[in-house]
């Protein structure tokens, strides 16, 4: 299997001086989704902004298919539409229809035409069940039904790897279940992914690897059967934190 | 997935606002034009000739006024052409041309017929000869007893001593002459032909007629003085030769152009004659009712109003003095007038202003002209305040800091380039030290050396913003220059103890972009408007710099546009510097309401456009600001009745807007409280109509979702 994405020593400092992420490395492969938990301010999310550099590493390497993308002569743009991104807020934009939220980056990066990127776009759409929707606008969704939006938005542009930030801490509950759905059904399609979660049944169920992040640094990793059988008091800690919440 | 989806347009959203804006600010243009139109009544007046036949010429001679026409008929006025009684009939041709001069009266007919009437005597004396196959066409007084007259196929007689003697020339039909004095006199005729005497007619010289004029027929020739002669051509072109410094009348010609047919050389019109009645004042006529005159040697023609039917056909006008003139035409038709012909405007005459009627009557026009005048610097400085606004504030808002400018080359390259930015920097300011120097200040007055080297001659010498630029460039480059000659590859910000206290700052954090859209709003926003007034009007002279030059560039174009920019913003200077008083000062406030709203966008919105491969202009471009926008109507609503209200101080550089018309209309009425009450109203409606539209425009543009409305 190839490698995907591998960072290695990431180091994050912020202009305050908090030391976010002290050294993180690891690798993903072709097909594989990583599930990264830990608690608030571990650095999960400060990671996953590294890799497509919204937040530029103080220091370390992120590779994307072997290619150095963290240096200043690196196509940034380029690399970021071969990265998906969903966001923990959705960001989706407000002022525009679902289906021109869609085709915006086809249009002015991939330079579709309207038609084609409409084409293209109702398929992602059909695909995250969104179709009915496709004329509405932002504004008069449900969280879950935009954050599916959000992810078909990013696989519009056909991503050789999805980076999810917390895509379900938003919603409600009772809308989880549908964008969980739409990831779990990415993952079964093969879709090489990043996932920073809370849902530690999801990460047990969807990931083929666990990161645990804790402090800025990677506490333990393996499969996701560490989740049942942990191998460090820190990650049993969390873990059972997370179950008297539930 | 119960409601009803909206069917998906072909318009995005984006398109539509610009759409809007569009419609709303040609809305306004279209109310605007037609400005409420005066009346005007025809200067000339008409007078009883006593005669149906046509008359072809006129004279004025003394304290008589002689016309002459079909049949042989001439009319003879004692009292400035009021009344006129026929003269004995001597011959039965058409008398078609006339002179007079040096005491005496000529007319004459092409077919040889020429009578004369000396300034002592009574009656009119025939002194025809025979032309044979040729025709006369125009004749000319060289003294009281001695004349000129020319005619088909080059021919020239001279009467002197009761006979005539033949001059003529090999050449084209000849079509008028006309003497200066005894000595010195031009003909003219078929194909642009131009002919020059010196010797009271006897020799004959061709000039050089302009390029325009060669295949015309120059049918009217009017030496008027020392320094001017005119000739006109019948297809509504004038020929204007001036004494130029070594080379007299009559040498070179020039077609006119006449700005007020839009730089066109041609009038449009058969003309038939003219007449100077001062060197650089003339009135022309013409068929089909045409009358006009120039005040400006043939810059602007005014046509003017007549009180006789169109069909009429004006062969000749006589100016008596400067204002004093009669016009004949076809059908016996007498025109006179007291005022060069000038329309004259109706009701000007004294009234009671103590009614509010008739006040209201009264200013209401000029009130409306200031409000379109109003209407005409707020739009345009509407237009250049929002591109401005958009541009600031997308350069404040721009993330790029000198670090990053820096940290993508190598450390080699970045001391490169500052050691040139130093050397550049130091250049520019080794210019400028002898000139500020040259300024004799002392001490604390140098703080006013940016405006002495920009103008260091004073009024009599030129602006020289060049100067200026090398301030600032000098400055700018120097310290950037030894930031970037001391980068050593970290790019950290730095501590110093100063005092006793660490003070930090950090150069390679400033952002080039919004450090210098940072100068321009501070510079507009930390002086007041009025002084920005006088000091771009007055000071900088925009007018001149900028207005006159884009004029010049539309010269001569016909479309409608075009012509009203030039004619209504351009041409006008202290419109152009009102509407870049306005545009400037209102871009630098705009740009810190744009600003906000777009710092108003969730970051997230921007991290959404870069994850997904746009660039950040992309992104600011297609997410950012059309959100951005939106969210700031409201505060651009308030922005833009500001300018509308700030446009009132374009009064004080002379710019006729509503305010200063109130201020006029006082200086005539003294009706204080009426004036400045009915401009107050006159504001109310423009900036009220305005806010509603704003309003409009807001719910129109309203998202779902998008804004304090609902969170998304």
């Amino acid at each position: 299997m190839e490698n995907v994405l591998s960072i290695v020593d990431m180091h994050k400092t912020y202009p305050g001086g908090v030391h976010a992420v002290r050294g993180v490395s690891f690798d993903v492969m072709e097909g594989e989704s990583v599930a990264i938990i830990g608690s608030s301010g571990s650095g999960k999310s400060t990671v996953l902004r590294c890799i497509n550099r919204l937040i530029e590493p103080t220091k370390g390497e992120v590779r994307l298919r072997g290619e150095m993308i963290n240096t200043p002569n690196a196509d940034i743009n380029d690399v970021r539409s071969r990265i998906g991104m969903v966001f923990q807020s959705f960001e989706l934009f407000a002022h525009l229809r679902v289906i021109d939220n869609i085709t915006l980056g086809l249009r002015h990066v991939r330079k579709m035409s309207r038609k084609e990127a409409e084409r293209e776009a109702l398929e992602v759409l059909e695909k995250v069940d969104m179709l009915d929707r496709k004329d509405a606008f932002p504004g008069n969704l449900s969280g879950g039904q935009k954050q599916r939006v959000a992810i078909a938005r990013a696989l519009a542009m056909k991503p050789e790897v999805m980076l999810f930030d917390e895509p379900t801490s938003a919603l409600d509950p009772e809308l989880i279940g549908s964008v969980l759905k739409t990831i779990r059904g990415l993952a079964d399609e093969g879709m090489t992914m990043v996932v920073v979660t809370h849902e530690i049944s999801f990460a047990r169920e969807v990931a083929d690897r666990v990161i645990y992040m804790d402090k800025g640094v990677v506490a333990e990793s393996g499969p996701s059967s560490v989740i049942d059988s942990p191998q460090t008091e820190r990650l049993k800690k969390f873990l059972s934190s997370i179950s008297e919440e539930d | 997935m119960s409601e009803t989806t909206i069917p998906l347009r072909n318009v995005s959203s984006e398109g539509r606002i610009y759409g809007y804006f569009v419609l709303v600010l040609f809305s306004f243009l279209m109310v605007s034009l037609p400005a409420v139109a005066q009346e005007y009544r025809s200067g000339w007046d008409t007078v009883e000739s006593g005669t149906n036949n046509d008359l072809f010429s006129v004279e004025a001679t003394g304290d008589e006024i002689w016309a002459f026409g079909e049949d042989g008929i001439i009319l003879g006025s004692q009292d400035g052409g009021l009344s006129w009684s026929p003269a004995s009939v001597i011959t039965s041709s058409d008398l078609s041309m006339s002179d007079s001069g040096f005491g005496s009266i000529l007319a004459a007919s092409s077919d040889g017929t020429v009578i004369i009437k000396f300034e002592s005597a009574s009656q009119w004396a025939d002194i025809s000869f025979d032309v044979g196959e040729e025709s006369i066409r125009g004749v000319s007084l060289i003294r009281n007893d001695s004349a000129i007259a020319v005619g088909s196929n080059g021919s020239i007689w001279k009467y002197e001593s009761e006979t005539w003697s033949d001059y003529s020339v090999s050449g084209v039909d000849l079509l008028d002459v006309s003497f200066l004095d005894s000595e010195r006199g031009i003909a003219v005729g078929d194909e642009g032909a131009i002919l020059f005497s010196e010797d009271g007619g006897i020799t004959w010289d061709y000039r050089d007629s302009p390029s325009e004029a060669s295949s015309s027929r120059i049918i009217d020739i009017e030496f008027y003085s020392d320094i001017r002669a005119y000739a006109i051509t019948d297809n509504g072109g004038v020929l204007k030769s001036s004494r130029e410094i070594s080379t007299q009348v009559g040498f070179l010609w020039n077609m006119q152009y006449f700005e007020s047919e839009g730089g066109s050389s041609n009038l449009g019109v058969n003309l038939t004659s003219i007449e100077v009645a001062t060197t650089n004042k003339f009135l022309l006529s013409g068929s089909g009712g045409y009358l006009s005159m120039s005040k400006d040697g043939g810059n602007i023609v005014t046509k003017q109003l007549i009180p006789v039917e169109n069909l009429t056909s004006f062969n000749d006008i006589v100016m008596i003095d400067g204002f004093n003139g009669i016009t004949v035409g076809s059908g016996g038709t007498i025109l006179i007038t007291e005022r060069s012909g000038e329309d004259e405007q109706v009701g000007f005459e004294v009234r009671d202003f103590s009614e509010f009627g008739s006040f209201v009557d009264y200013s209401k026009g000029m009130l409306i002209d200031g409000l379109y005048a109003t209407i005409n610097i707020v739009l345009f400085g509407i237009f250049l305040g929002f591109f401005l606004g958009i541009t600031l504030s997308m350069m404040k808002t721009s993330p790029t800091t000198l670090k990053e400018i820096a940290e993508k080359r190598s450390l080699n390259l970045v001391r490169l380039f500052g050691a040139l930015a130093l050397i550049i920097g130091f250049a520019f300011l080794n210019y400028l030290v002898p000139i500020v120097e040259g300024l004799g200040l002392d001490g604390w007055e140098y703080i006013y050396a940016p405006i002495g080297i920009i103008n260091p001659g004073g009024i009599t010498g030129d602006l020289q913003f060049e100067n200026f630029a090398y301030l600032i460039f000098g400055v700018s480059l120097i310290l950037l220059g030894s930031l970037f000659i001391s980068a050593n590859g970290e790019y950290k910000k730095s501590e110093r103890e100063l005092f006793g206290r660490t003070v930090s700052w950090n150069p390679w954090g400033v952002r080039p972009l919004n450090f210098i859209a940072t100068i321009y709003t501070d510079i507009f926003r930390n002086t007041p408007l009025i002084v920005q007034f006088l000091f771009i009007h007055f000071g900088i002279q925009i007018g001149a710099l900028i207005g006159d030059p884009a004029a010049e560039l539309l010269e001569g174009s016909t479309n409608f546009i075009a012509t009203f920019l030039r004619d209504d913003i351009l041409s006008n200077r202290a419109c152009v510097s009102a509407i870049f008083a306005l545009g400037l000062n209102s871009g630098a406030y705009q740009c810190e309401t744009i600003r906000g709203a777009i710092s108003a966008i969730p970051s997230g919105q921007m991290e959404a456009g870069r994850s997904i491969g746009l660039n950040y202009m992309q992104t600011m471009r297609l997410i950012i600001m059309p959100q951005a926008i939106r969210i700031c109507i409201p505060p651009m609503g308030n922005e833009m009745v500001n300018l509308v209200l700030n446009s009132s101080l374009a009064m004080v550089i002379g710019y006729s807007e509503l305010t200063r018309k109130a201020k006029l209309i006082n200086a005539v009425t003294f009706q204080v409280f009426w004036s400045y009450g009915m401009v107050l109203i006159s504001y109310f409606i423009v900036t009220w109509t305005l806010a509603l539209v704003l309003r409009y425009l807001e719910n129109k543009t309203r998202i779902p979702g998008l804004g304090i409305s609902g969170g998304s």
